[in-house]
């Protein structure tokens, strides 16, 4: 197994077609989520009539904004992890410069990156706050009474490529080629994973909240935040 | 499907009707409405929720109930719509039972945890359509659905069809009288400035609630009036039983009442 993963063959087909497949599945799937969800939306009788893009904005950035809205001023050590979580999860793997150094190779172009010493450490956080999003799922009564396996494996699937990267950052583990392979495997797996698993809220959020901040703001005059 | 721990009640609209549901019935009313009644925001809202458990705080009777999980928000649509949908619409009658248990009486579509989900995930709507489910499949609590059936039958919810509704409000203006010399009741004037509609019950126990009314709009000199016909009921329990084709009526009647006596506002009582 170890010797198949480590294979030039495998390592030449994961970091290259596999990739542009994952990339393909995960742009693709998204699109295919989005004109879905618009079609059914135009079916829904209420959705457009209500929507309105002044009180759409109003409500996601008070949802976007650490502790703008009363739910994260009430919740502080949540509302603290799950910004932690979501940006280091996003800024990390982008302005990495391995990630980079990669992209210059192929297209001759890079963006800004972050020092190697930061990535590390926002790698980190990204692994302890999953760890305690694991807890909470295991612990908190009112999380654990509506916990899935699939809740479980989509966790994993945000959290692979970040304990892989770290340990093939460090070389820990297994030797670098092979953690490596299967950091690569990670991301990829994540990618094709988020159109079709409940990481799709990605996509959603924004949608959600442009509802229902439209309902509240242009329809009751009130807030949802 | 789970346990959850609940003190058995039983009420013979939710226990009687729920002993004639066939399979077939229960499969093909969840498929009807989940599917083809419903749409983008279900899908969405379905598809979107983490599990995250952040709307619990926000719902009284899972405070209420000392923070026992199976009455949080999100457990709610756990136990119902999540329920129906993992079971492919396949459910029992017990399930039905249940669902309704949950949807009529342990949540009052009050909204208040869209208002704490990240997301914005409208979890009220979600219970308005199990209830809309088991309204359609008639296991529905029965004073509920009686006021629902009076809807149909009277246009008011509380059984006070339309010509008691005149003698109430005459006699009342009688009474009024010996408080303020020539108060009026006014009905069906036309182009007033407002139309009070009030609730059923102004109009059955607690006259003395439209007596208030009365003497307010009159000291205030308000130019007001009172459609003497259908349509003058502001309550809609239909709604809440998941009858929307006698809600629409009586929605439609309410304004159209407004539109014939050509106010310009409507006031509502509680």
């Amino acid at each position: 197994m170890f010797e198949f993963l480590t294979s030039p063959a495998v390592y030449q087909f994961i970091r290259g077609p596999l990739v542009w497949l994952s990339f393909m599945i995960f742009i693709g799937g998204n699109l295919y989520k989005f004109l879905s969800m618009l079609s059914l939306a135009k079916k829904d009788k209420v959705v457009f009539p209500y929507i309105s893009l002044k009180y759409s904005l109003r409500s996601i950035l008070h949802w976007i904004i650490p502790f703008a809205s009363t739910n994260w001023r009430k919740r502080p050590g949540m509302t603290v992890i799950t910004f932690f979580f979501h940006t280091c999860l996003l800024v990390t793997p982008v302005f990495l410069i391995a990630h980079n150094a990669l992209i210059k190779e192929s297209w001759n172009f890079r963006l800004w990156t972050i020092p190697e010493t930061i990535a590390d450490v926002m790698t980190v956080v990204v692994i302890l706050c999953a760890l305690i999003f694991l807890m909470r799922r295991l612990v908190v009564p009112e999380v654990k009474f509506v916990t899935f396996g699939t809740d479980y494996l989509i966790l994993s699937l945000a959290v692979l490529p970040f304990i892989t990267g770290f340990l093939a950052y460090h070389q820990l583990l297994f030797a670098y080629e092979l953690m490596g392979t299967l950091h690569i495997l990670a991301g990829e797996l994540m990618l094709i994973a988020i159109p079709f698993t409940r990481l799709n809220h990605m996509v959603y959020f924004w949608f959600t909240r442009a509802y229902t901040g439209s309902e509240f703001g242009a329809v009751r005059h009130t807030r949802d935040y | 499907m789970i346990k959850v721990e609940r003190r058995p009640v039983s009420d013979p609209g939710i226990d009687e009707n729920a002993k004639k549901l066939t399979p077939e019935q229960i499969e093909g009313v969840i498929r009807h409405v989940l599917e083809k009644e419903s749409a983008g925001r279900l899908r969405t809202f379905v598809e979107t929720c983490i599990h995250c458990g952040l709307c619990s705080d926000a719902c009284h009777y899972y405070l209420a109930y000392k923070r026992d999980p199976s009455y949080s928000p999100v457990a709610k649509v756990r136990l119902t719509l999540w329920d129906m949908i993992r079971r492919k619409y396949r459910v029992d009658a017990e399930s039905i039972k249940m669902y309704a248990r949950i949807s009529y009486a342990e949540c009052n579509i009050c909204k208040r945890c869209s208002m704490y989900c990240p997301f914005g995930i409208d979890i009220a709507y979600l219970m308005t359509v199990v209830r809309r489910i088991c309204g359609l499949l008639g296991v529905v609590p029965q004073y509920l659905q009686d006021q629902g059936n009076s809807h149909m039958y009277t246009y008011s919810q509380s059984w006070v069809p339309q010509d008691d509704w005149v003698d109430t409000a005459l006699w009342l203006e009688d009474e009024l009288r010996m408080d303020i010399r020539n108060g009026r009741i006014p009905f069906d004037k036309e182009g007033a400035e407002v139309m009070y509609s009030p609730h059923s019950l102004e109009a059955k126990f607690k006259t003395n609630l439209l007596t208030n009314i009365a003497k307010i709009m009159n000291v205030a000199g308000v130019d007001w009036t009172m459609p003497s016909f259908d349509g003058w009921d502001s309550t809609n329990q239909a709604m809440h039983v998941g009858d929307y084709e006698t809600m629409g009526m009586v929605e439609r009647m309410h304004f159209e009442a407004a539109m014939r006596l050509k106010v310009k506002k409507i006031i509502t009582s509680e």
